[in-house]
Protein backbone atom coordinates (compact mmCIF):
# COMPACT_ATOMS: atom_id res chain seq x y z
CA UNK A 1 0.00 0.00 0.00
CA UNK A 2 1.41 3.41 -0.91
CA UNK A 3 1.89 5.91 1.90
CA UNK A 4 1.32 9.63 1.89
CA UNK A 5 4.52 11.58 1.30
CA UNK A 6 2.91 14.98 1.89
CA UNK A 7 0.82 14.11 4.97
CA UNK A 8 -1.17 15.90 6.46
CA UNK A 9 -1.85 17.05 2.90
CA UNK A 10 -3.08 14.75 0.20
CA UNK A 11 -2.62 14.87 -3.57
CA UNK A 12 -5.37 14.73 -6.15
CA UNK A 13 -4.51 11.19 -7.20
CA UNK A 14 -4.14 9.89 -3.63
CA UNK A 15 -7.49 11.42 -2.72
CA UNK A 16 -9.18 10.12 -5.88
CA UNK A 17 -7.80 6.66 -5.18
CA UNK A 18 -9.05 6.71 -1.59
CA UNK A 19 -12.55 7.78 -2.71
CA UNK A 20 -12.68 4.93 -5.22
CA UNK A 21 -11.45 2.53 -2.57
CA UNK A 22 -14.09 3.53 -0.02
CA UNK A 23 -16.87 3.40 -2.63
CA UNK A 24 -15.74 -0.09 -3.66
CA UNK A 25 -15.66 -1.18 -0.05
CA UNK A 26 -19.20 0.13 0.40
CA UNK A 27 -20.30 -1.74 -2.71
CA UNK A 28 -18.96 -4.92 -1.12
CA UNK A 29 -19.87 -4.46 2.54
CA UNK A 30 -22.57 -1.79 2.46
CA UNK A 31 -25.39 -4.31 2.62
CA UNK A 32 -24.21 -5.36 6.07
CA UNK A 33 -25.01 -2.00 7.66
CA UNK A 34 -27.89 0.46 7.55
CA UNK A 35 -26.34 3.80 8.41
CA UNK A 36 -25.06 4.81 4.99
CA UNK A 37 -27.53 4.44 2.13
CA UNK A 38 -25.16 5.16 -0.75
CA UNK A 39 -21.53 5.95 -1.47
CA UNK A 40 -20.52 7.22 -4.90
CA UNK A 41 -17.54 8.76 -6.59
CA UNK A 42 -18.66 11.86 -8.51
CA UNK A 43 -16.62 13.37 -11.34
CA UNK A 44 -16.48 17.13 -11.65
CA UNK A 45 -14.14 19.18 -13.84
CA UNK A 46 -11.58 16.39 -13.94
CA UNK A 47 -11.60 15.91 -10.15
CA UNK A 48 -13.37 13.20 -8.20
CA UNK A 49 -15.18 13.60 -4.94
CA UNK A 50 -17.03 11.26 -2.63
CA UNK A 51 -20.77 11.50 -2.01
CA UNK A 52 -22.17 9.65 1.00
CA UNK A 53 -25.87 9.62 1.81
CA UNK A 54 -27.72 8.60 4.91
CA UNK A 55 -31.20 9.04 6.28
CA UNK A 56 -31.79 12.02 8.49
CA UNK A 57 -33.02 10.93 11.89
CA UNK A 58 -34.80 13.97 13.23
CA UNK A 59 -35.73 12.38 16.54
CA UNK A 60 -32.08 11.79 17.45
CA UNK A 61 -31.60 15.15 19.07
CA UNK A 62 -34.49 14.82 21.49
CA UNK A 63 -32.52 12.30 23.48
CA UNK A 64 -29.80 13.44 25.80
CA UNK A 65 -27.59 10.37 25.51
CA UNK A 66 -24.32 10.40 23.62
CA UNK A 67 -25.58 9.49 20.19
CA UNK A 68 -22.13 9.33 18.71
CA UNK A 69 -21.01 6.64 21.12
CA UNK A 70 -23.97 4.35 20.60
CA UNK A 71 -24.23 4.76 16.84
CA UNK A 72 -22.64 1.43 16.01
CA UNK A 73 -24.74 -0.48 18.51
CA UNK A 74 -27.90 1.05 17.14
CA UNK A 75 -26.95 -0.06 13.69
CA UNK A 76 -26.33 -3.58 14.79
CA UNK A 77 -29.68 -3.66 16.51
CA UNK A 78 -31.40 -2.42 13.39
CA UNK A 79 -29.56 -4.91 11.22
CA UNK A 80 -31.10 -7.77 13.17
CA UNK A 81 -34.54 -6.25 13.38
CA UNK A 82 -36.38 -7.23 10.24
CA UNK A 83 -39.48 -5.37 11.33
CA UNK A 84 -37.80 -2.08 12.19
CA UNK A 85 -40.08 0.79 11.35
CA UNK A 86 -38.96 2.40 8.12
CA UNK A 87 -40.65 5.69 7.16
CA UNK A 88 -42.20 5.73 3.69
CA UNK A 89 -39.51 6.74 1.22
CA UNK A 90 -41.43 9.72 -0.16
CA UNK A 91 -41.36 11.48 3.21
CA UNK A 92 -37.86 10.55 4.18
CA UNK A 93 -35.29 13.31 4.45
CA UNK A 94 -31.71 12.37 3.65
CA UNK A 95 -28.46 14.06 4.44
CA UNK A 96 -25.80 14.21 1.75
CA UNK A 97 -22.13 14.49 2.60
CA UNK A 98 -19.70 15.51 -0.11
CA UNK A 99 -16.03 15.06 0.68
CA UNK A 100 -14.03 17.15 -1.77
CA UNK A 101 -10.35 17.90 -2.03
CA UNK A 102 -9.66 21.60 -1.48
CA UNK A 103 -7.27 22.82 -4.18
CA UNK A 104 -6.25 25.53 -1.73
CA UNK A 105 -5.65 23.71 1.54
CA UNK A 106 -4.86 20.33 -0.08
CA UNK A 107 -6.92 18.53 2.51
CA UNK A 108 -10.43 17.11 2.16
CA UNK A 109 -13.34 19.40 2.98
CA UNK A 110 -16.71 18.16 4.20
CA UNK A 111 -19.78 19.78 2.61
CA UNK A 112 -23.23 18.61 3.58
CA UNK A 113 -26.87 19.40 2.98
CA UNK A 114 -30.29 17.98 3.65
CA UNK A 115 -32.44 16.70 0.85
CA UNK A 116 -36.04 16.72 1.83
CA UNK A 117 -39.05 16.21 -0.43
CA UNK A 118 -41.01 18.56 1.83
CA UNK A 119 -38.25 21.23 1.94
CA UNK A 120 -38.42 21.55 5.73
CA UNK A 121 -34.68 22.05 6.15
CA UNK A 122 -33.21 24.97 4.17
CA UNK A 123 -29.47 25.56 4.58
CA UNK A 124 -29.65 27.90 7.55
CA UNK A 125 -27.92 27.93 10.91
CA UNK A 126 -31.23 27.06 12.58
CA UNK A 127 -31.43 23.84 10.57
CA UNK A 128 -27.82 23.11 11.40
CA UNK A 129 -28.23 23.36 15.14
CA UNK A 130 -31.71 21.83 15.31
CA UNK A 131 -31.30 18.90 12.97
CA UNK A 132 -27.65 18.10 12.45
CA UNK A 133 -25.33 19.07 15.26
CA UNK A 134 -25.64 17.05 18.41
CA UNK A 135 -26.51 19.40 21.31
CA UNK A 136 -23.45 18.25 23.25
CA UNK A 137 -21.17 19.39 20.44
CA UNK A 138 -22.94 22.69 19.81
CA UNK A 139 -20.73 24.83 22.01
CA UNK A 140 -17.59 23.34 20.53
CA UNK A 141 -18.79 23.90 16.97
CA UNK A 142 -19.87 27.47 17.69
CA UNK A 143 -16.62 28.40 19.32
CA UNK A 144 -14.52 29.12 16.20
CA UNK A 145 -14.58 31.74 13.44
CA UNK A 146 -17.23 34.39 12.99
CA UNK A 147 -20.27 32.14 13.31
CA UNK A 148 -18.64 28.88 14.32
CA UNK A 149 -16.53 26.15 12.78
CA UNK A 150 -19.42 25.22 10.51
CA UNK A 151 -21.05 27.70 8.23
CA UNK A 152 -22.70 27.98 4.86
CA UNK A 153 -21.02 28.49 1.53
CA UNK A 154 -21.52 27.71 -2.13
CA UNK A 155 -20.74 24.10 -3.05
CA UNK A 156 -17.68 24.09 -5.33
CA UNK A 157 -19.38 21.89 -7.93
CA UNK A 158 -23.03 22.99 -7.85
CA UNK A 159 -22.48 26.58 -6.64
CA UNK A 160 -25.57 26.18 -4.40
CA UNK A 161 -25.51 26.93 -0.65
CA UNK A 162 -24.51 24.02 1.58
CA UNK A 163 -23.05 23.61 5.06
CA UNK A 164 -19.33 23.07 5.35
CA UNK A 165 -16.73 22.60 8.03
CA UNK A 166 -14.01 25.23 7.83
CA UNK A 167 -10.92 23.49 6.46
CA UNK A 168 -8.22 25.78 7.77
CA UNK A 169 -7.57 23.63 10.89
CA UNK A 170 -7.99 20.24 9.21
CA UNK A 171 -4.30 19.63 8.51
CA UNK A 172 -3.41 20.34 12.15
CA UNK A 173 -6.20 18.09 13.44
CA UNK A 174 -5.14 15.21 11.18
CA UNK A 175 -1.53 15.59 12.15
CA UNK A 176 -2.38 15.57 15.85
CA UNK A 177 -4.52 12.45 15.56
CA UNK A 178 -2.02 10.33 13.68
CA UNK A 179 1.35 11.25 15.12
CA UNK A 180 4.34 9.82 13.32
CA UNK A 181 2.62 6.73 11.94
CA UNK A 182 2.57 6.10 8.19
CA UNK A 183 -0.91 5.79 6.77
CA UNK A 184 -2.38 4.81 3.42
CA UNK A 185 -4.80 6.99 1.39
CA UNK A 186 -7.86 4.99 2.49
CA UNK A 187 -6.76 5.20 6.12
CA UNK A 188 -6.29 8.93 5.61
CA UNK A 189 -9.82 9.28 4.27
CA UNK A 190 -11.30 7.31 7.16
CA UNK A 191 -9.20 9.30 9.61
CA UNK A 192 -10.59 12.48 8.07
CA UNK A 193 -14.16 11.24 8.39
CA UNK A 194 -13.49 10.21 11.98
CA UNK A 195 -11.88 13.51 12.94
CA UNK A 196 -14.17 15.91 11.08
CA UNK A 197 -17.35 14.02 10.15
CA UNK A 198 -18.29 12.91 13.67
CA UNK A 199 -19.34 16.47 14.54
CA UNK A 200 -22.18 16.17 12.07
CA UNK A 201 -23.07 12.51 12.42
CA UNK A 202 -20.88 11.10 9.65
CA UNK A 203 -19.17 8.01 11.01
CA UNK A 204 -17.61 5.17 9.04
CA UNK A 205 -19.80 2.11 9.74
CA UNK A 206 -17.96 -0.65 11.55
CA UNK A 207 -18.53 -3.09 8.70
CA UNK A 208 -16.64 -0.81 6.36
CA UNK A 209 -13.83 -0.11 8.82
CA UNK A 210 -13.43 -3.82 9.49
CA UNK A 211 -12.65 -4.50 5.87
CA UNK A 212 -9.60 -2.39 6.51
CA UNK A 213 -8.49 -4.60 9.37
CA UNK A 214 -8.63 -7.71 7.24
CA UNK A 215 -6.93 -6.12 4.22
CA UNK B 1 10.73 51.97 -11.04
CA UNK B 2 9.01 54.86 -9.30
CA UNK B 3 7.10 55.37 -12.54
CA UNK B 4 5.63 51.89 -12.44
CA UNK B 5 4.86 52.29 -8.74
CA UNK B 6 2.92 55.45 -9.61
CA UNK B 7 0.98 53.57 -12.24
CA UNK B 8 0.21 50.81 -9.75
CA UNK B 9 -0.95 53.19 -7.04
CA UNK B 10 -3.06 55.17 -9.52
CA UNK B 11 -4.58 51.94 -10.73
CA UNK B 12 -5.27 50.91 -7.11
CA UNK B 13 -7.06 54.23 -6.55
CA UNK B 14 -9.07 53.98 -9.77
CA UNK B 15 -10.17 50.47 -8.91
CA UNK B 16 -11.01 51.49 -5.33
CA UNK B 17 -13.17 54.37 -6.60
CA UNK B 18 -14.92 52.36 -9.30
CA UNK B 19 -18.68 52.28 -8.81
CA UNK B 20 -21.94 51.42 -10.51
CA UNK B 21 -25.17 53.44 -10.23
CA UNK B 22 -28.01 51.19 -9.07
CA UNK B 23 -31.76 51.60 -9.33
CA UNK B 24 -33.38 49.09 -7.01
CA UNK B 25 -37.14 48.56 -7.21
CA UNK B 26 -39.35 46.55 -4.93
CA UNK B 27 -40.72 43.37 -6.50
CA UNK B 28 -44.41 43.81 -7.22
CA UNK B 29 -45.26 40.68 -5.25
CA UNK B 30 -43.99 42.34 -2.08
CA UNK B 31 -45.37 45.80 -2.75
CA UNK B 32 -48.63 47.08 -1.26
CA UNK B 33 -49.19 49.28 -4.29
CA UNK B 34 -48.18 46.70 -6.92
CA UNK B 35 -45.47 48.48 -8.94
CA UNK B 36 -45.90 51.97 -7.67
CA UNK B 37 -43.10 52.34 -5.11
CA UNK B 38 -40.18 54.72 -5.49
CA UNK B 39 -36.88 53.18 -6.53
CA UNK B 40 -33.87 53.15 -4.20
CA UNK B 41 -31.01 54.88 -5.98
CA UNK B 42 -27.38 54.53 -4.98
CA UNK B 43 -23.92 54.85 -6.49
CA UNK B 44 -22.31 51.70 -5.08
CA UNK B 45 -18.61 50.71 -5.07
CA UNK B 46 -17.70 47.89 -7.45
CA UNK B 47 -15.45 46.33 -4.79
CA UNK B 48 -18.16 46.24 -2.12
CA UNK B 49 -20.89 43.76 -1.25
CA UNK B 50 -24.58 44.34 -1.86
CA UNK B 51 -25.27 42.44 1.36
CA UNK B 52 -24.13 45.55 3.24
CA UNK B 53 -27.27 47.31 1.92
CA UNK B 54 -29.65 44.97 3.74
CA UNK B 55 -30.79 47.41 6.42
CA UNK B 56 -30.93 50.41 4.11
CA UNK B 57 -33.12 48.52 1.65
CA UNK B 58 -35.39 47.24 4.40
CA UNK B 59 -35.70 50.71 5.91
CA UNK B 60 -36.38 52.36 2.57
CA UNK B 61 -39.06 49.91 1.44
CA UNK B 62 -40.61 49.17 4.86
CA UNK B 63 -43.60 51.44 4.28
CA UNK B 64 -44.34 49.85 0.90
CA UNK B 65 -44.18 46.24 2.04
CA UNK B 66 -47.27 44.04 2.15
CA UNK B 67 -45.82 42.44 5.28
CA UNK B 68 -43.88 45.27 6.94
CA UNK B 69 -42.66 43.03 9.75
CA UNK B 70 -40.45 40.84 7.52
CA UNK B 71 -36.83 40.68 8.63
CA UNK B 72 -34.13 42.57 6.70
CA UNK B 73 -32.54 39.12 6.28
CA UNK B 74 -35.45 38.04 4.06
CA UNK B 75 -34.30 40.49 1.40
CA UNK B 76 -32.63 39.30 -1.80
CA UNK B 77 -31.76 40.97 -5.07
CA UNK B 78 -32.22 39.83 -8.63
CA UNK B 79 -31.41 41.06 -12.10
CA UNK B 80 -33.66 39.82 -14.91
CA UNK B 81 -34.67 36.80 -12.84
CA UNK B 82 -31.12 35.90 -11.75
CA UNK B 83 -30.68 35.89 -7.95
CA UNK B 84 -27.50 37.85 -7.11
CA UNK B 85 -25.11 36.22 -4.68
CA UNK B 86 -24.60 38.40 -1.63
CA UNK B 87 -20.96 37.50 -1.21
CA UNK B 88 -19.89 38.30 -4.77
CA UNK B 89 -18.63 41.87 -5.03
CA UNK B 90 -20.88 44.15 -7.07
CA UNK B 91 -18.22 44.57 -9.78
CA UNK B 92 -18.12 40.83 -10.41
CA UNK B 93 -21.93 40.58 -10.55
CA UNK B 94 -22.04 43.51 -12.97
CA UNK B 95 -19.32 42.07 -15.20
CA UNK B 96 -21.10 38.71 -15.23
CA UNK B 97 -24.72 39.70 -15.70
CA UNK B 98 -25.25 43.30 -16.83
CA UNK B 99 -24.64 42.45 -20.47
CA UNK B 100 -22.72 45.70 -20.87
CA UNK B 101 -19.72 45.40 -23.20
CA UNK B 102 -16.49 45.59 -21.22
CA UNK B 103 -13.98 48.34 -21.96
CA UNK B 104 -11.10 47.43 -24.30
CA UNK B 105 -7.53 48.63 -24.02
CA UNK B 106 -7.26 51.95 -25.85
CA UNK B 107 -5.89 50.81 -29.20
CA UNK B 108 -7.71 53.26 -31.43
CA UNK B 109 -10.12 50.65 -32.79
CA UNK B 110 -12.83 53.33 -32.88
CA UNK B 111 -15.14 51.27 -30.67
CA UNK B 112 -15.02 53.69 -27.81
CA UNK B 113 -17.83 56.13 -28.70
CA UNK B 114 -20.35 53.37 -29.23
CA UNK B 115 -19.38 51.70 -25.97
CA UNK B 116 -19.92 54.83 -23.93
CA UNK B 117 -23.33 55.33 -25.52
CA UNK B 118 -24.20 51.69 -24.94
CA UNK B 119 -23.11 51.91 -21.32
CA UNK B 120 -25.15 55.07 -20.67
CA UNK B 121 -28.22 53.37 -22.08
CA UNK B 122 -27.86 50.60 -19.50
CA UNK B 123 -27.30 52.95 -16.59
CA UNK B 124 -28.33 52.82 -13.85
CA UNK B 125 -28.21 49.05 -13.41
CA UNK B 126 -31.82 48.12 -12.62
CA UNK B 127 -32.17 45.54 -9.88
CA UNK B 128 -35.18 44.12 -8.06
CA UNK B 129 -35.37 43.60 -4.33
CA UNK B 130 -37.60 40.84 -2.96
CA UNK B 131 -38.73 40.20 0.60
CA UNK B 132 -40.40 36.82 0.05
CA UNK B 133 -39.72 33.48 -1.67
CA UNK B 134 -36.04 33.49 -0.69
CA UNK B 135 -34.18 31.32 -3.23
CA UNK B 136 -32.52 29.09 -0.63
CA UNK B 137 -31.30 26.77 -3.39
CA UNK B 138 -29.23 29.56 -4.91
CA UNK B 139 -28.31 32.12 -2.29
CA UNK B 140 -26.77 31.86 1.14
CA UNK B 141 -29.28 33.46 3.50
CA UNK B 142 -27.89 36.39 5.43
CA UNK B 143 -28.73 37.44 8.99
CA UNK B 144 -29.68 40.90 10.25
CA UNK B 145 -26.43 41.18 12.19
CA UNK B 146 -24.25 40.71 9.10
CA UNK B 147 -22.47 37.70 10.58
CA UNK B 148 -22.88 35.45 7.56
CA UNK B 149 -21.49 38.05 5.22
CA UNK B 150 -18.57 38.61 7.58
CA UNK B 151 -17.98 34.86 7.83
CA UNK B 152 -18.04 34.37 4.06
CA UNK B 153 -15.68 37.31 3.66
CA UNK B 154 -13.20 36.05 6.27
CA UNK B 155 -13.25 32.57 4.79
CA UNK B 156 -12.32 34.04 1.44
CA UNK B 157 -9.59 36.22 2.99
CA UNK B 158 -8.14 33.13 4.69
CA UNK B 159 -8.16 31.14 1.47
CA UNK B 160 -6.34 33.94 -0.33
CA UNK B 161 -3.77 34.12 2.44
CA UNK B 162 -3.24 30.37 2.42
CA UNK B 163 -2.59 30.51 -1.31
CA UNK B 164 -0.18 33.43 -1.04
CA UNK B 165 1.84 32.11 1.89
CA UNK B 166 1.26 28.36 1.88
CA UNK B 167 0.45 28.51 5.59
CA UNK B 168 -2.37 31.01 6.12
CA UNK B 169 -0.47 32.31 9.12
CA UNK B 170 -0.60 35.97 8.15
CA UNK B 171 -4.37 36.05 8.59
CA UNK B 172 -4.39 33.74 11.59
CA UNK B 173 -1.88 35.94 13.40
CA UNK B 174 -3.54 39.24 12.54
CA UNK B 175 -4.37 40.92 15.84
CA UNK B 176 -8.01 41.14 16.83
CA UNK B 177 -7.82 44.90 16.16
CA UNK B 178 -6.36 44.41 12.67
CA UNK B 179 -8.92 41.78 11.88
CA UNK B 180 -11.77 44.05 13.01
CA UNK B 181 -10.26 46.97 11.14
CA UNK B 182 -10.24 44.90 7.95
CA UNK B 183 -13.96 44.17 8.19
CA UNK B 184 -14.70 47.77 9.21
CA UNK B 185 -12.79 48.96 6.15
CA UNK B 186 -15.05 46.79 4.00
CA UNK B 187 -18.23 48.00 5.69
CA UNK B 188 -17.20 51.65 5.42
CA UNK B 189 -15.37 51.27 2.10
CA UNK B 190 -12.45 53.11 3.69
CA UNK B 191 -9.09 52.90 1.94
CA UNK B 192 -7.38 54.47 4.97
CA UNK B 193 -8.51 51.56 7.12
CA UNK B 194 -8.04 48.93 4.44
CA UNK B 195 -4.62 49.68 3.04
CA UNK B 196 -2.39 49.06 6.09
CA UNK B 197 -3.93 45.61 6.67
CA UNK B 198 -3.84 44.77 2.99
CA UNK B 199 -0.15 45.66 2.85
CA UNK B 200 0.52 43.22 5.70
CA UNK B 201 -1.35 40.49 3.85
CA UNK B 202 0.30 41.17 0.49
CA UNK B 203 3.80 41.30 1.93
CA UNK B 204 4.05 38.45 4.41
CA UNK B 205 7.30 38.56 6.34
CA UNK B 206 10.03 36.23 5.17
CA UNK B 207 8.11 34.48 2.40
CA UNK B 208 7.74 34.97 -1.31
CA UNK B 209 4.23 34.66 -2.66
CA UNK B 210 3.65 30.99 -3.45
CA UNK B 211 0.40 31.12 -5.34
CA UNK B 212 -1.85 33.90 -6.58
CA UNK B 213 -5.53 33.83 -5.60
CA UNK B 214 -7.39 33.80 -8.92
CA UNK B 215 -10.94 32.60 -9.43
CA UNK B 216 -12.63 32.35 -12.81
CA UNK B 217 -16.39 32.60 -13.28
CA UNK B 218 -17.87 31.07 -16.40
CA UNK B 219 -21.53 31.64 -17.20
CA UNK B 220 -22.94 28.24 -18.15
CA UNK B 221 -23.69 29.43 -21.66
CA UNK B 222 -19.98 30.09 -22.03
CA UNK B 223 -18.91 26.87 -20.40
CA UNK B 224 -17.44 24.09 -22.46
CA UNK B 225 -19.21 21.47 -20.36
CA UNK B 226 -22.85 22.55 -20.19
CA UNK B 227 -24.63 21.38 -17.08
CA UNK B 228 -27.97 19.69 -17.56
CA UNK B 229 -29.44 21.20 -14.45
CA UNK B 230 -28.25 24.73 -15.04
CA UNK B 231 -30.58 27.50 -13.92
CA UNK B 232 -30.65 31.11 -15.14
CA UNK B 233 -27.43 32.84 -14.27
CA UNK B 234 -25.75 29.72 -12.94
CA UNK B 235 -22.00 29.70 -13.09
CA UNK B 236 -19.09 27.37 -13.18
CA UNK B 237 -16.45 28.63 -10.76
CA UNK B 238 -12.95 27.47 -11.57
CA UNK B 239 -9.87 27.83 -9.46
CA UNK B 240 -6.47 26.34 -9.89
CA UNK B 241 -3.05 26.89 -8.40
CA UNK B 242 -1.44 29.86 -10.16
CA UNK B 243 2.23 30.49 -9.42
CA UNK B 244 3.69 34.02 -9.70
CA UNK B 245 6.17 32.95 -12.34
CA UNK B 246 6.67 30.14 -14.81
CA UNK B 247 10.44 30.23 -14.54
CA UNK B 248 13.03 32.60 -13.13
CA UNK B 249 12.76 34.70 -16.26
CA UNK B 250 9.10 34.39 -17.15
CA UNK B 251 6.37 35.91 -15.01
CA UNK B 252 2.91 34.36 -15.02
CA UNK B 253 0.67 36.42 -17.29
CA UNK B 254 -3.10 36.37 -17.61
CA UNK B 255 -2.55 34.64 -20.96
CA UNK B 256 -0.35 31.86 -19.58
CA UNK B 257 -2.64 31.34 -16.57
CA UNK B 258 -5.83 31.12 -18.65
CA UNK B 259 -4.14 28.86 -21.17
CA UNK B 260 -3.20 26.57 -18.30
CA UNK B 261 -6.55 26.61 -16.47
CA UNK B 262 -9.05 26.55 -19.35
CA UNK B 263 -7.11 25.62 -22.47
CA UNK B 264 -10.33 24.90 -24.38
CA UNK B 265 -11.26 28.61 -24.30
CA UNK B 266 -7.76 30.09 -24.28
CA UNK B 267 -5.74 28.09 -26.79
CA UNK B 268 -3.39 30.99 -27.35
CA UNK B 269 -1.43 32.68 -24.58
CA UNK B 270 -1.17 35.88 -26.56
CA UNK B 271 -4.46 36.56 -28.29
CA UNK B 272 -8.04 36.01 -27.22
CA UNK B 273 -9.91 34.01 -29.84
CA UNK B 274 -13.04 32.59 -28.18
CA UNK B 275 -13.41 34.30 -24.83
CA UNK B 276 -11.99 37.16 -22.85
CA UNK B 277 -11.21 37.79 -19.24
CA UNK B 278 -13.01 40.76 -17.67
CA UNK B 279 -12.04 42.43 -14.40
CA UNK B 280 -13.50 45.70 -13.06
CA UNK B 281 -15.37 46.26 -16.31
CA UNK B 282 -12.27 46.03 -18.49
CA UNK B 283 -10.93 43.30 -20.75
CA UNK B 284 -7.63 42.14 -19.29
CA UNK B 285 -4.64 42.28 -21.61
CA UNK B 286 -3.30 38.72 -21.85
CA UNK B 287 0.23 40.05 -21.42
CA UNK B 288 -0.51 41.54 -17.97
CA UNK B 289 1.45 40.03 -15.09
CA UNK B 290 -0.91 38.27 -12.68
CA UNK B 291 1.12 39.37 -9.64
CA UNK B 292 1.12 43.03 -10.72
CA UNK B 293 -2.64 42.82 -11.24
CA UNK B 294 -3.15 41.16 -7.88
CA UNK B 295 -1.21 43.86 -6.05
CA UNK B 296 -3.04 46.73 -7.71
CA UNK B 297 -6.51 45.44 -8.54
CA UNK B 298 -7.52 42.58 -6.25
CA UNK B 299 -10.96 42.62 -4.66
CA UNK B 300 -11.27 43.29 -0.92
CA UNK B 301 -10.86 39.61 -0.03
CA UNK B 302 -7.50 39.49 -1.81
CA UNK B 303 -8.77 37.57 -4.84
CA UNK B 304 -8.82 38.39 -8.51
CA UNK B 305 -12.41 37.42 -9.37
CA UNK B 306 -12.37 37.29 -13.15
CA UNK B 307 -15.45 36.95 -15.34
CA UNK B 308 -14.95 34.91 -18.50
CA UNK B 309 -17.07 36.35 -21.28
CA UNK B 310 -17.55 34.64 -24.64
CA UNK B 311 -16.68 36.80 -27.64
CA UNK B 312 -19.56 37.64 -29.94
Amino acid sequence: MPHLPSFPHVSKSEFGGACGNLAARYAGQGGLQTDWTSVDVVQHDGDSYLKIEKDLHLEDHDTTGGRLDVEVDEDELREDDQEALIPPPFLKATIEFDIMLSPIYQVPVLYFSIRDPRCRHPPTMATLYHNIIHPQLKAQAENVGVIGGISITDHPATNSPVFFIHPCQTAAVLEASVGAKDITPIEYLMLFIGAIGSYVGLIVPLRIVQDNVRA
Amino acid sequence: MSGSRDVASRLRQTVWNGSVPLEIRLHKGDCRTYDDSDPYLIQFPRLSYLGLLLHKLHGFFASSLIYPDVSPADAWLSYEGVPLKWHYPLGLLYDLYSGVEPAYPADGSGKKDRDVEEEQKNMPWKLTVHFSDYPVEHLVKLDSEGNHLHDLYMHSVKEADYLRTGTGRTVMFLSKEDSNQLWDSVKQHSFTLYNPINQKLLNPQGVNLRHLPVKLYLPHAASDTPDKESTPGSLRVVQSLVTPSLSSRQPQTIGTALNHIIPSLFQSRRSALLAQAVLHGAVLPLSASVEDLLRATAYLDGWLHIAIVMMA
